[in-house]
């Protein structure tokens, strides 16, 4: 095989008018390790799918090998070589392992009769190269569904294995390997590239990035900011290429002095199957931040203290252990969830704005229901949250994207919640909401109202919260406040660095 | 909040269009009797379809295929406790809708614990209806209906209007305060528009899912019961041709198969437009035969139109 080279050179990408990249530059060379870094939003995961053929750019230009090309889909890309394998995973459930790994490339003999004897060898060679690293012995006629997480990913890359790829995209692979695969895959990431291959290695792991990369490329606000060899940047000036050159301006500059307030919530060892012993406090009136790379466990916490999905560990509402193991019993103690998903989630799309607004209240309505009494009542929030609106009766889903995220916000206030729990609440919001939606967050503080909010956006977090605790691999790796509620400890300790 | 003209409404249009068609064919089809007749029939059909209803807005592919056969069973437990005694008719009315909220809760629990599809659980739970027949009665069916209960349903009561015709204004009232005046209701809607928003504002799926199950089974036995009334005789499979018409009424009254949306109303039009076909092929004095494949065909086209329809919307 000739030396392969891909080249990304000042992508652009557009969605409806937010700019994902802005000037995306990769290059990697066949027998070397490229990592790719960068906070949230920094355009990352856009850079990996427009040169992986997920998404077409709408700027700038592809070379492979020097050769302009453009992919219309991930099969073309793969058809030059270039397989991803990615986070999410991909697999059949129901198929075997053989099965999902020659999906759509399945060794054909004579009348297009497959040559199962054959994949079935291949498959068993390269499930050899992670033997004695799994639980189980796996069998190529396992099926996917009896497989661990981490069992599944070493298919997923095995299944990107299959295709003879010339540049591997590993986009957050390692995330559910325990370090004896993270180790077999090291190993075999190095054999690959000795052999030739281009690898691109995408990890939320620092420790990770520094043992297997060769080169580092470091995306910030949707610009390719610096490309460097990994031996020539220390963790700390990695860290800063990843924010703005100055400390981020707070928004929120005087907060009331809350670490002596009343204890509202304390939570003990809190494990999902994503959180790993989680504890902690939120005091009365304290807006606290939950920050981290997207998928460290925060939606998870949020949902399990309103009792959407099972754990273990221990809760206590002011002072007293509660069990909360379903929305209603959460409920019960005046906790409210506001979900990020809110088409998903969040609302009833094609009942109305009244019935969206009422749907966790109607118990105090009574029987028959006194809806003139709930009208008004929905009347009253819906001027509270100034929302923009034909008529209480409009369907949900006429309302712009902003006002429709306040309606899913809103439709707690009916209940004075003690506890809010918010899940990325301003995605996908407009700038005006978003500032209305601060307001009202410091309104609710104001009253009392203890806040636990998410946000994937950094900027957020640091001008808005009285603290933010961080969330890297399913635990908080850093609770900030004070003056170490800076930029530059929240990209840190999203990267699991102890810096 | 509707931009378009209610399905309600266009049901009715077609149910007035429907009967003076009749007029012109044989004359006497708009007499009075012959109208009381048919809304008779059709309170009969709306009231079995009322449970339809509730189990297609919340959603979920809810389909109830078991009420044809809970209809039956209804209509035997009645004949057999009634055994043509006026002062057993209580007795018949409340064993007949106990068992119907015994079979229906089971339908519930299979579709929201056990996560069988709606329309596999309720199809085997009609073959199940149908083998508790057969076992009760040994095929042979001992009892009766009452003078009173055939009175009550049949016979004209105030202003020349049969009781059911009341009855079924009342029923009417009760299923729109269900729907409209209820935290059920409210929550029926949610679940069938939105599970995963039902269940994170508090709503208890399983529970209304449940519940919704067990009132549709409930209502079919309630159909059953006054079955004997209007025939004051039963048979083993009495029920079975009100399955795919209970379901067709419900969409052709503008309640949606995916669920979220629809309205009793629209049932009970759509419940008068089925009545009035089927009196319409009687009166072309077709072959019974005939006329089982007319109006099976009949239904095959509208619930394809209708279910066309939705995917326009969409």
């Amino acid at each position: 095989m000739n030396k392969v080279s891909l080249s990304a050179q000042h992508l652009v990408k557009h969605y409806g008018g937010v700019v994902a990249l802005a000037d995306g530059n990769l290059e990697v060379h066949a027998g070397e390790v490229m990592t790719l870094v960068g906070a949230n939003g920094s355009g990352k995961s856009t850079l990996g799918k427009i040169v992986t053929g997920v998404v077409a750019p709408d700027g700038g230009r592809l070379l492979l090998n020097d050769r302009e090309v453009v992919f219309r889909s991930p099969q073309a890309a793969r058809a030059l070589g270039i397989v991803a394998v990615y986070q999410e995973l991909s697999l059949v459930p129901r198929m075997t392992i053989a099965e999902n790994i020659w999906l759509g490339h399945e060794w054909q003999g004579t009348g297009a009769v497959l040559r199962d004897a054959e994949m079935r060898k291949r498959t068993e060679e390269m499930l050899a190269l992670f033997e004695g690293t799994t639980h189980n012995h796996l069998d190529p006629d396992l099926p996917i569904a009896s497989l661990s997480p981490g069992e599944k990913q070493i298919v997923e890359i095995l299944k990107a294995l299959s295709w003879q790829p010339s540049i591997l995209f590993l986009d957050e692979a390692t995330a559910s390997l325990d370090s004896r695969q993270v180790n077999r895959l090291f190993e075999l990431i190095n054999e690959w590239k000795n052999q030739g291959m281009a690898i691109v290695f995408i990890s939320h792991r620092l420790d990770e990035i520094y043992r297997i990369a060769d080169r580092v490329t470091v995306l910030r606000n949707g610009r390719t900011v610096a490309t460097a060899p990994i031996n020539e940047l220390s963790q700390q000036e990695l860290i800063n290429l990843m924010i703005e050159g100055g400390v981020a301006t707070r928004t929120n500059g005087k907060r009331p002095e809350t670490s002596q307030a009343e204890e509202i919530l304390r939570v003990e060892s809190l494990s999902t199957t994503t959180l790993r012993n989680v504890s902690f406090v939120l005091r009365r009136g304290e807006l606290v931040g939950l920050g981290g790379l997207q998928g460290q466990g925060q939606t998870e916490l949020l949902l399990a203290l309103f009792g959407a999905i099972p754990y273990s560990g221990r809760i206590f509402l002011h002072g007293q252990p509660v069990s909360i193991h379903r929305p209603q019993e959460a409920m019960r103690h005046q906790i409210a969830y506001v979900p990020g998903e809110r088409n998903t989630a969040g609302l009833l799309p094609i009942q109305s704005i009244l019935d969206n607004l009422l749907l966790p209240s109607w118990k105090q309505y009574g029987f028959p229901l006194r809806v003139r009494q709930a009208q008004e009542d929905a009347a009253g929030i819906a001027n509270v949250l100034k929302l923009v609106m034909a008529g209480l009766d409009a369907p949900v889903n006429t309302l712009s994207g902003g006002n429709a995220q306040k309606v899913v916000l809103g439709k707690w206030l009916l209940r004075r919640p003690k506890i809010l729990l918010l899940d990325d609440p301003t995605k996908g919001v407009d700038v005006g909401t978003k500032s209305e939606f601060y307001k009202l967050l410091s309104e609710l503080r104001a009253e009392g109202t203890s806040i636990l909010f998410y946000s994937t956006d950094d900027e957020e977090l640091l001008g808005l919260c009285d603290r933010v605790m961080v969330l890297h691999d399913g635990k908080i790796t850093a609770d900030l406040s004070g003056e170490r509620l800076v930029h530059s400890e929240l990209v840190a300790a999203s990267m699991g660095s102890s810096v | 909040m509707k931009r378009r003209i209610s399905p309600t409404l266009i049901a009715l249009a077609l149910a007035v269009v429907l009967f003076f068609v009749g007029g012109l064919i044989q004359p006497g089809f708009t007499s009075f009797e012959l109208a009381m007749n048919i809304l008779r029939l059709a309170a009969f059909l709306g009231i079995v379809a009322a449970g339809q209803t509730l189990v297609i807005i919340s959603g979920g592919e809810g389909i109830d295929l078991s009420v044809g056969a809970m209809v039956t069973l209804g209509a035997i437990i009645s004949y057999g406790l009634i055994s043509k005694r006026d002062d057993r008719i209580l007795i018949g009315f409340l064993a007949s809708l106990g068992a119907g909220m015994i079979i229906g809760t089971l339908n519930g629990i299979g579709v929201a614990y056990l996560r069988i599809p709606p329309l596999v659980m309720t199809l085997g739970m009609a073959t199940v209806i149908q083998g508790l027949i057969f076992a009760v009665t040994q095929g042979s069916l001992e009892g009766g209906s009452a003078p009173l209960l055939s009175k009550i349903t049949t016979e004209p009561l105030l202003f020349g209007i049969p009781g059911i015709l009341y009855i079924w204004a009342a029923f009417a009232g009760l299923m729109w305060l269900l729907l409209q005046r209820t935290r059920y209701g409210k929550n029926l809607f949610a679940i069938g528009t939105n599970r995963v928003t039902a269940r994170l504002s508090g709503v208890n799926v399983k529970a209304t899912v449940i519940t919704t199950y067990m009132l549709c089974s409930t209502l079919a036995s309630f159909g059953g019961f006054i079955f004997l009334g209007y025939y004051e005789r039963v048979f083993l499979n009495l029920g079975n041709p009100y399955t795919l018409p209970s379901i067709a009424a419900v969409v052709m009254g503008g309640t949606v198969l995916s669920g979220g949306v629809g309205s009793y109303w629209g049932t009970m039009a759509g419940s008068i437009v089925l009545t009035l076909i089927t009196s319409l092929l009687t009166t072309l004095r077709m072959e019974e035969h005939l006329r089982q494949i007319v109006y099976g065909a009949i239904l095959l086209v509208l619930l394809a139109a209708y279910g066309r329809q939705r995917a326009l919307r969409q």
